[in-house]
């Protein structure tokens, strides 16, 4: 995702808020905002297996958030608000396995056995999402959230290799071979069609206002859905995705 | 109530840590990586030092030691040192060792996680005596694999006892080429040779994974010597560990075959080179197999025919194209003079190599040449 489809993105946005602008009926009560953050996590089993033994390096990825949202005051206290984002879900981390099922496929022919190395992997998902969260105003500043989302992936990335260590064919009784660290001799895997277009999570999360019409917040979005097909093994554990966000909102019509 | 907002990085910090790290998991190999044989006075039951002691490839179960026709220890006495992957556990299942003539023990490896087992085979035997001037190689004795994938030639002597198998980089091409029938393989028999069954040698493409590495193609091989899986896709040239120990002094290498080149040549990138055809290789070494210092010395890939270890070489050069079983014959041309007692002492090695593409070990080759090979003989001097 470059910064020019972010930027058609945001400009696409700001007319149909213009319109709902409009709609003064529906808009009584509500409060129209946007907000740019930044998420970082990770792709990653729940409950760790042993396999995975610990984590070498982990590099930030342009995880970008950029949304915005309406939120219809239900009372003093409680209100619902809808939202439309673009955001990545990247990662990029290196990590050490010990006996770590690995399939590596290229062009139909698969490779799979039990791995003890290191293994890195790359994961890019731009995806448009729509998150639904009850909000609960406990001051006059400061609101938590909480809520489902659903996240349309439209562009999906998953490859990585296992270098510097070596594979057991098949299972740990099988042929050994030495994988080493530069391109011709690692093992590379690409599992990006494999990748599930929809995503779906519960987000918690809080908004503190700091100025007139700007706040800031932070958002825990945990994956409920693998970003895998329910039939992809190549990886040993499901991986879910779990990204927290920070940010800066600015509300751009008060209620 | 700033506190609230304060809490929430900590609230999503704890739900992050759920997915922490555990406890190291429990090995699940069960290899023996290296075997010693231990006695008070090693070189009058070995001929060598380093023939104490072996390291075993992941793909091998049976580890042979051969010691002197006058051997002084007995036999049956021996007790192998194994040295097994971290956590597993060897059981000696059973033994049948004769304290003259030798025999086997037979182990049981069980990984540390409990989960994993191998078996094994630990066989001492006196080096074999060769009774007759000619080695006789026919490739009649083949099977599949136990895994099925491809085929294996089980070298026998002339009386009928096992001499080990032909070396040859199938279990490379099954990395590569999982899906490939046997028939589809570099190497493969061919049923109906010059007479009986031959060896087929056939340059393949190596698929989607081979080009991915550069290494397009293997050219079908064979080989006396052992293929060492570990290394084939890090370092292709030692993977081929050529060479058996060899008390004869050999003058001819002889046999039959036909060549066929593919019809494009193709250089390590996979660009056709128009104005090259491929050429096969027919060849056998002859060399000392320890260095001046007494280290054991083993040819590769990359030294094979270049090692000043090297005391003889019979090379047939121009693998001249036919359909037609053609005989061969190539006289071993001596670079140094033989020395009998070092011969009687195991002090040389040997091995015959048959490849479809001479350049296949630098991935280059036609896709296609087949080489078929059948009834080699290999024609000793005789024993005054």
């Amino acid at each position: 995702m470059t910064m020019n489809k972010i930027k058609a993105l945001a400009l696409a946005l700001l007319p149909a808020l213009a319109v709902n602008t409009q709609a003064k009926g529906l808009m009584d009560n509500m409060e129209l905002k946007m907000h740019l953050g930044y998420n970082i996590g990770g792709t990653a089993p729940v409950g760790m297996p042993a396999s995975i033994r610990r984590l070498n390096s982990y590099t930030l990825q342009p995880n970008l958030v950029l949304g915005v949202e309406a939120d219809k005051a239900l009372d003093d206290r409680w209100g619902l608000t809808l939202g439309l984002q673009i955001e990545n879900k990247g990662m990029k981390e290196d990590a050490r396995v010990k006996s770590y099922h690995e399939e590596v496929v290229r062009g139909g022919e698969k490779l799979a056995g039990m791995f003890t190395g290191d293994v890195t992997t790359e994961v890019t998902e731009w995806m448009l999402t729509i998150p639904l969260h009850a909000r609960w105003q406990a001051t006059n500043r400061f609101s938590l959230h909480a809520g489902p989302y659903l996240s349309v992936l439209t562009q999906r990335k998953f490859t990585g290799y296992a270098h510097d260590g070596y594979l057991r064919v098949g299972d740990p009784t099988g042929a050994k071979v030495t994988l080493g660290g530069d391109e011709s001799t690692r093992g590379d895997y690409d599992f990006s069609d494999d990748m599930r277009h929809l995503q779906w999570g519960i987000d918690f999360g809080g908004e503190y206002r700091i100025w007139q019409r700007t706040a800031i917040f932070a958002n825990l979005s945990w994956g409920l859905s693998g970003i895998h097909h329910s039939g992809f093994t190549a990886v040993e554990q499901t991986l879910y995705p779990i990204f927290a966000s920070v940010g800066v909102s600015y509300r751009l019509k008060h209620r | 109530m700033k506190r609230y907002f304060y809490t929430l990085p900590l609230l999503a910090a704890t739900l992050t840590m759920s997915s922490c790290f555990k406890e190291e998991p429990l090995n699940s190999e069960c290899d023996i990586t290296h075997v010693s044989l231990h006695t008070d006075n090693p070189l009058a039951t070995f001929y060598q030092l380093s023939d104490t002691a072996q390291n075993v490839l992941s793909t091998d179960s049976l580890i042979s030691f051969e010691v002197r026709r006058d051997h002084e220890a007995d036999l049956s006495l021996l007790t192998p040192t194994l040295q097994l992957t971290p956590g597993a556990k060897a059981v000696m299942t059973g033994s049948e060792v004769d304290n003259a003539t030798g025999g086997k023990w037979y182990y049981q490896v069980v990984s540390e996680d409990g989960h994993w087992h191998r078996n094994y085979t630990v066989e001492v035997r006196p080096m074999a005596r060769m009774t007759n001037d000619t080695v006789r190689f026919d490739f009649e004795h083949y099977e599949l694999e136990p895994k099925g994938h491809y085929y294996v030639w089980h070298i026998l002597r002339n009386d009928g006892s096992s001499a080990g198998d032909w070396a040859n980089g199938n279990p490379g091409f099954s990395l590569s080429m999982g899906s490939a029938k046997p028939d589809e393989y570099p190497t493969a028999p061919l049923a109906d040779g010059y007479d009986g069954a031959a060896v087929k040698l056939t340059t393949r493409s190596t698929g989607p994974f081979g080009a991915w590495v550069n290494k397009r193609i293997a050219a079908g091989n064979l080989f006396i010597g052992t293929f060492d899986m570990a290394s084939a896709l890090t370092d292709a040239m030692k993977a081929t560990h050529f060479g058996q120990v060899f008390d004869r002094q050999p003058m001819t290498l002889t046999g039959y075959y036909t060549y066929q080149p593919g019809p494009t040549f193709q250089d390590p990138k996979g660009n056709t080179v128009a104005d090259r055809t491929d050429q096969a290789a027919i060849y056998a070494v002859l060399y000392r197999n320890h260095d001046d210092q007494g280290n054991a010395v083993t040819l590769y890939g990359d030294n094979v025919k270049t090692s000043p270890q090297i005391v003889a070489i019979a090379d047939m050069g121009m693998v001249k194209p036919t359909k037609e079983w053609t005989p061969f014959s190539i006289d071993f041309n001596y670079l140094s003079d033989i020395d009998l007692d070092l011969l009687k002492q195991r002090g040389y090695s040997l091995t015959i190599v048959f490849s479809s593409s001479a350049d296949g070990d630098q991935f280059e080759g036609a896709i296609g040449s087949t080489l078929c090979v059948d009834k080699v003989r290999l024609i000793c001097k005789k024993e005054q």
